[in-house]
């Protein structure tokens, strides 16, 4: 699963996927947030993203342009390798485990940091995180032997 | 204007059975705005498609004191409630509207959403530190419930989506207070000591002269601790199952620190005085906070989680302990400047202890 962490298609298969299940989410209960995703990959072949989830789905996976992550309400700065080893996790596991969730990732802040403008906008990312954890777990119903 | 203009409306009687009078007026015609139509959003009717005309105006100054609902039309000699905080700057906050929106679509139940029975055996001293954690959580959590309750009752009633949005809180740290008993309680294990030196802070959350300043102490201060706690709750669970509460709860502690932080900036513009007694409150709080977060019993239980088993209560507990001290004081100085407060400038906290270099420090990121 790893192969395609820097893969703008693949976020938009986890966004078809939640889209297709908002059962899912329903206890979860709704969202407004407005994600950007800036992962540096060794050889230049970065990823910048924009997800912009609504009500119980993810209304748009889009690039980000330069700058663009200003727009977003907050956005997670790291390497592909991090990304990496969270969805290879997920697909083992089913869902990410152990101190590979996003929330852990993103705690210390070494390998994934979550940033934005606005303390608001960067409070929203642990006021949806359940939501956005359960997005990402999506890639264990992804990976090729699931299919 | 209300107005039924079917005829028989005059031909109402005037008394009951019983000789009571009756009051037609509400069907003959009020002041109230009526014929309003909302329009439901995607995912249903909520209170800010409801927030239109004369409904969605929430005054400075509400003229009148009582328990009438905002919009209505209410009867001059309607009786004082007594409350006390009349001024929207007193309670209001520019999100607390979504946020009560999102507090009811994100309920939770730890009955219901937390998988008890895949809990694990765990080693007798991890097992030990999180019933100990728990039993701090418990504690705390009912003191969050506490605090909205005293003041809400004198909270005048136009600003009924600031009550709601309480409600709500008090609901959701019940529910806090629920999930970390039953956790203590799930894998053999129970509550543990409830020490003596948490009262500080707790009482001058209580006891703060002002809502405001019970606010900033609660909403802001302790509740961002909190907040941080829930996402180390999260690094340091043993299992996936106390990964899920702590995060959860996270979700629920975010919404009232973004309520906090936005009643504080309102309280600020509407009363830029109000900064000193803020400010005031948190000269005391902080120190308690320090006094709270350092306690013997509290970081001995988060040395051995965070560390992963006592045996590594060195070498990697403390360390990783004074890294997210860092973060968490970071995070609340940062959401201070949001608020409009400087604390930065003011606070007595170690900054360079705790590793906050203030010059590096925007005001903005986290
Ligand atoms: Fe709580
Ligand atoms: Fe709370």
């Amino acid at each position: 699963m790893s192969d395609r962490v820097n893969d703008l298609a693949f976020y938009q298969d986890l966004a078809d996927l939640m889209n297709a299940h908002p059962d899912q989410y329903e206890t979860l209960g709704e969202v407004d947030f407005t994600l950007g995703v800036l992962m540096a990959a060794e050889g230049g072949n970065d990823l910048r993203l924009r997800l912009r989830f609504e009500d119980l789905g993810c209304a748009d996976v889009s690039p980000l342009s330069e700058g663009g992550e200003a727009s977003c309400d907050c956005w997670l700065e790291g390497d592909t390798d991090s990304w990496g080893e969270m969805f290879d996790d997920i697909t083992t596991n089913g869902r990410a485990t152990g101190r590979r969730t996003i929330n852990s990732l993103t705690l210390v802040g070494d390998r994934i940091d979550v940033r934005g403008d606005d303390p608001m906008g960067v409070d929203k990312f642990f006021r949806f995180n359940q939501t956005i954890q359960q997005f990402f777990d999506g890639a264990a119903q992804l990976a090729p032997s699931s299919a | 204007m209300a107005l039924a203009t079917d005829e028989s409306v005059h031909e109402l009687p005037e008394m009951t059975p019983m000789g009571n009078p009756l009051d037609w007026s509400w069907l003959r015609g009020t002041r109230a705005e009526w014929g309003m139509n909302p329009v439901p959003s995607r995912r249903g009717l909520t209170m800010m498609d409801i927030a239109t005309g004369t409904y969605g105006e929430v005054l400075e100054e509400p003229p009148y004191r009582s328990m009438a609902p905002r919009g209505a039309d209410i009867d001059e000699d309607t009786p004082d409630m007594g409350y006390i905080l009349n001024h929207k700057s007193q309670v209001w906050a520019d999100n607390v509207v979504e946020l009560y929106e999102e507090a009811v679509a994100r309920q939770w139940s730890s009955t219901r959403d937390i998988p008890w029975n895949e809990l694990q055996e765990l080693p007798s001293d991890i097992e030990h530190a999180m019933c100990q954690l728990c039993t701090v959580l418990t504690e705390i959590e009912m003191i969050a419930t506490d605090l909205p309750a005293k003041w809400m009752w004198r909270m005048n009633h136009h600003f009924v989506e600031a009550k709601m949005f309480l409600a709500t809180q008090i609901m959701d740290e019940a529910r806090h207070a629920d999930v970390f008993r039953k956790r203590a309680l799930a894998n053999g294990g129970g509550l543990l000591l409830s020490g003596s030196g948490d009262e500080s802070l707790l009482r001058s959350i209580l006891e703060a002269k002002t809502y405001t300043q019970a606010s900033a102490l609660l909403h802001l201060l302790g509740e961002g601790f909190i907040l941080d706690v829930f996402r180390q709750g999260e690094l340091i669970a043993p299992t996936h199952v106390e990964k899920k509460i702590f995060r959860l709860s996270m979700q629920d502690e975010a919404r009232h620190v973004a309520y906090g932080t936005m009643h504080i900036r309102q309280a600020i513009a509407g009363d830029p005085d109000v900064a000193d007694e803020i400010h005031e409150a948190l000269d005391h709080g902080e120190q308690f906070l320090i006094e709270f977060g350092t306690s013997p019993v509290l970081s001995s239980a988060l040395a051995i989680l965070l560390g992963g088993g006592s045996e590594h209560i060195e070498d990697k507990g403390f360390p990783m302990q004074s890294l997210l001290a860092t973060k968490i004081f970071t995070s609340y100085l940062a959401r201070c400047e949001r608020a409009g407060l400087n604390r930065i400038d003011r606070t007595d906290l170690p900054l360079e202890l705790l590793g906050i270099d203030i010059d590096a420090f925007d005001r903005t990121g986290v």
